[in-house]
């Protein structure tokens, strides 16, 4: 009786229409001990299925390690457009040290003097090569009258 | 997500992937790579997957375009002259073993079947999946899933009435 039972389910099976309970059943009674000659090839069959199921992969997993800083990334641009603005608005130039100065209008005015004369002093000096370039102006006044 | 979270939660699933590449790639080390791959990318994307409905559905769609793809590009590489065009022909030792385990000729019978029926028979007749799961996963729809499944092994029982018949391979 459960012969003729499994028989309509093998049926069923190669139509593919068996549910999976159905297909469990069928696994159960061929990798049992009692099956029939004639239907002997379909216990390497279910036999086979039934043993792949077991297959297991031999190498385990590796993960990368995870990278905890790696959320802080996208705020490294962030920072360095802030360094950059703060840097543009604290950097003053004008922060060279004050040089000393005269209190007495009377020294100041006879300091600068002096400095002023030193000055067309070594103008003066200066001046004194340019001389000769007054011969071209002499040779120019010859040609052209 | 932490990582022992993640690998809790593939544990699960991990060994059906494995399978599933296996069944598609043939080789042990190739399956194991795609079965890493997989999970990899998972885990760097370990922050949507509260978004995913079903995560090992999921999975096995990205192992099966990850097979897919690694197939594809064996294809191209048919034509490169490469050193295993030499190897040594005869089966390796485990090769041997299993030849002579008449339950093995079921796994070379499956191996010839169309990529499809062979990926269908897989999640249906070994991992259990129901048919809508499976129309899902590759993305196509149920009575294909259906028609696959009996094409499938309407083939293999064929070629295993054979091998009875003649008790040769």
């Amino acid at each position: 009786m459960e012969l003729a039972r499994i028989e309509k389910l093998l049926d069923k099976y190669f139509e593919g229409e068996t549910t999976i309970s159905e297909e469990k059943e069928l696994k159960v009674y061929f990798t049992g001990e009692t099956v029939p000659s004639h239907l002997e090839k379909y216990k390497d069959l279910f036999g086979y299925f039934s043993a792949q199921s077991n297959v297991v992969a031999t190498r385990a997993t590796t993960l990368p390690k995870a990278n905890n800083l790696r959320f802080l990334y996208p705020f490294i641009g962030v920072a360095a457009s802030v360094a950059i603005v703060l840097g543009v608005f604290f950097y003053n130039p004008n922060t060279t040290e004050a040089t000393g100065t005269y209190e007495d209008p009377e020294v100041a005015l006879q300091k600068t003097k002096e400095v002023l004369n030193l000055v067309a002093q070594y103008m003066n000096e200066g001046k004194k090569d340019l001389v000769y370039l007054n011969e071209f102006e002499n040779t120019t006044n010859k040609l052209l009258k | 997500m932490k990582e022992s979270a993640f690998i809790a939660l593939t544990n699960g699933f991990k060994d059906k992937l494995f399978r599933f590449a296996k069944r598609l790639l043939v080789s042990q080390e190739e399956a194991e790579d795609a079965t890493q791959e997989v999970l990899l990318k998972l885990w760097k994307n370990k922050g949507k997957i509260g978004e995913y409905k079903n995560i090992e559905a999921f999975a096995m769609t990205m192992t099966k375009n990850y097979c897919y793809d690694k197939l594809k590009a064996k294809e191209n590489n048919n034509l490169k002259i490469v050193h295993s065009n030499y190897k040594d022909e005869r089966p390796s030792l485990q090769r041997q073993v299993e030849a002579k385990d008449s339950v093995s000729w079921v796994g070379k019978i499956l191996d010839t079947l169309p990529e499809q029926q062979r990926m269908i028979i897989q999640l249906r007749d070994i991992e259990e999946y129901d048919n809508a799961e499976i129309a899902k996963m590759l993305d196509i729809n149920e009575s294909a899933v259906r028609a696959a499944i009996s094409r499938g092994r309407k083939k293999i029982r064929e070629e295993l009435t054979k091998k009875h018949n003649y008790g040769v391979g």
